[in-house]
């Protein structure tokens, strides 16, 4: 029987003198493995080749793009690949950290800012509990399901981008359209995975609970609800990148205050520079939304495997 | 235990209907391990599942220690032939599972799982998730779940099907020593292995296709405690054996 996997013989038959001798010879002695101390673990943690590289791919960008190289175009086989830009249209990283350095003390900026986080975090809660709600009862509840599934499948299939300027008109120039915006665009993103996960609960976990008398709200809440945050964390993550960008677009559209105004504002004045500093800005915003999914995720999916979780792309 | 003239018939709003089982009479003293097996798709999972109270039969009565059996209830264990563990509990919290439904203190919720785990030879995998578990292990804390209710009906339903050769009989062993020691527990124990069932039952039911009837019912006239790894090869034991197989390989050839 296999000894390392815990499994215990059935009694001890009696052995024979041959058996007893190979019992006894040369066993594997675990000490002779070299020990690892905690400075080489550390070492191995960080992979020195893996950051050189990445340090090296890092400069080689900036140096491309801070030298003007890749404004020169580029053309393959009569394909211009790269066009060639005219300088009003370049801007490169060392334009854009002194748009950066001028904004820092800048009242009007940080209320941008504000502006933008707020509309952004608000479409985010506002889209993923309802989606979450509504995925959860539509899973649960299979004639729900069938009730209302035409009307979600259509409601999706709308380019929610092109609601953006009715909900400008209806909710006015201010956050409240981009909010919906982007509450209805993050609606669907959590919705779909949420009732896909629900209905696609173990049903043998669902069989062991209702043999053992489980009320439901006690299979909800130690059934349902785990099986699901694999599949909810993914969709959390998408919502969080979706929700910025689409409280971004609104800004385009129409708005007075936010970090998308202030970008379409410098695009059309040929600030570059600083077009690319707020860029920059919106993806640290949206890598600091995913991070705090992150680590709710690391807490609750403790369970699995590194290779296992968060790796739903995010676009 | 008892089923009185039972019957069930599946589907019928969109499907054709089935007759899974049909006009079957069982009759169990308490403490009685009794075996249920047949050919696949006869209707011994949906036995189980009506003494179980999860799905009502469609005519006759289904009744434990005299009452009619309606709803799910708590001293009744059922296990699976998947272990049906949940993923994101440990081997201690799967075990803890049946005791926190009904509402049963953290400590001592602790304190039974881990006296079935250590009975179960799992007390060093308290802390293991299931994927870091073996299959044998994984049907192991099955076990300790399913008996850390404390029912007095085990219902199981090929708890070992899904285990290779040897692990069977290692589990198999310290499940039957769990029943012997534990006296008053009745045990419906489906299965389609022939072999599994005459040796830990003191009573085998053998069904006939479908629609399910009962085709014969068999007493293993065996010694307890029975040590099973032996057992195998006894002339006594592959005599029973034998005489059900005759039962069992017209419904299955």
């Amino acid at each position: 029987m296999k000894s390392s996997d815990g499994e215990e013989s059935i009694g001890n038959p009696p052995m024979s003198d041959e058996q007893k001798s190979h019992e006894t010879s040369k066993r594997f002695d675990m000490a002779s493995l070299p020990q690892e101390t905690r400075g080489e673990r550390l070492i191995r943690r960080i992979d020195i080749p893996v950051q050189l590289t990445r340090v090296a791919i890092l400069v080689f960008i900036i140096w491309i793009w801070e030298s003007r190289i890749i404004f020169k175009g580029l053309n393959v086989l009569g394909f211009d690949v790269l066009p060639e830009i005219i300088p009003l249209f370049q801007g490169v990283p060392t334009e854009a950290w002194d748009y950066i350095t001028d904004v820092w003390n800048e009242k009007l900026f940080w209320q941008d800012f504000w502006v933008t986080l707020q509309e952004a975090l608000l479409g985010f809660l506002y889209g993923s509990l309802s989606g979450f709600l509504v995925g959860m009862i539509l899973g649960r509840f299979k004639r729900a399901r069938k009730v209302f599934s035409p009307f979600l499948i259509f409601t999706n299939a709308v380019p929610k981008i092109a609601l953006a300027p009715i909900l400008i008109l209806w909710y006015g120039v201010d956050i409240g359209s981009k909010v919906a915006l982007a509450t209805i665009i993050v609606f669907f993103i959590v919705q779909i995975p949420v009732m896909a996960a629900v209905s696609g609960v173990d049903p043998d976990l669902d069989t062991v609970a209702s043999s053992m008398g489980a009320t439901q709200l006690q299979k909800f809440r130690l059934v349902v609800l785990p099986s699901i945050l694999g599949p909810l964390f993914g969709a959390l993550r998408l919502a969080s990148i979706y929700a910025i960008l689409s409280v971004v677009f609104g800004e385009f559209l129409a708005s007075k205050r936010g970090l998308g105004q202030r970008l379409l504002y410098q695009v059309n004045n040929f600030g570059m520079g600083a077009a690319i500093a707020l860029m920059s800005i919106l993806a640290i915003l949206a890598l600091f939304f995913n991070a705090g999914i992150g680590f709710l995720e690391r807490k609750f999916l403790r369970w699995q495997d590194d290779t296992t979780r968060g790796n739903v792309v995010s676009l | 235990m008892s089923l009185d003239g039972v019957s069930l018939i599946f589907g019928g709003k969109d499907t054709e209907p089935v007759l899974a089982v049909d006009s079957i009479n069982i009759e169990i003293p308490q403490g009685q391990f009794v075996a249920i097996v047949g050919p696949s798709g006869c209707g011994k999972t949906t036995i189980l599942n009506m003494l179980s109270g999860l799905i009502p039969p469609t005519v006759g009565s289904v009744k434990r220690h005299g009452e009619e059996v309606t709803e799910p209830s708590r001293d009744i264990g059922y296990m699976l032939a998947r272990s049906a563990l949940s993923p994101w509990r440990t081997a201690r919290k799967n075990v803890e599972l049946g005791l926190q439904f009904h509402g049963v203190g953290r400590n001592e919720r602790r304190n039974r799982a881990e006296e079935l785990l250590e009975l179960l030879h799992l007390e060093g995998f308290a802390n293991a998730f299931p994927s870091q578990l073996s299959q044998g292990m994984r049907q192991r804390v099955a076990i300790a779940r399913t008996l850390a209710i404390d029912p007095d009906l085990w219902l199981m339903d090929e708890p070992f099907g899904a285990l290779d050769a040897q692990t069977r009989l290692v589990v198999q062993a310290e499940f039957i020593s769990l029943w012997e020691k534990s006296k008053e527990s009745t045990v419906l124990f489906v299965t389609h292995d022939l072999e599994e069932a005459v040796l830990l039952a003191d009573r085998v039911l053998v069904m006939t296709a479908r629609p399910g009837r009962i085709k014969s019912d068999n007493v293993i006239d065996l010694p307890r405690p029975r040590v099973i790894d032996e057992l195998r090869f006894d002339e006594q034991f592959k005599a029973a054996e034998h005489k059900i197989w005759k039962e069992l390989r017209s419904e299955i050839i």
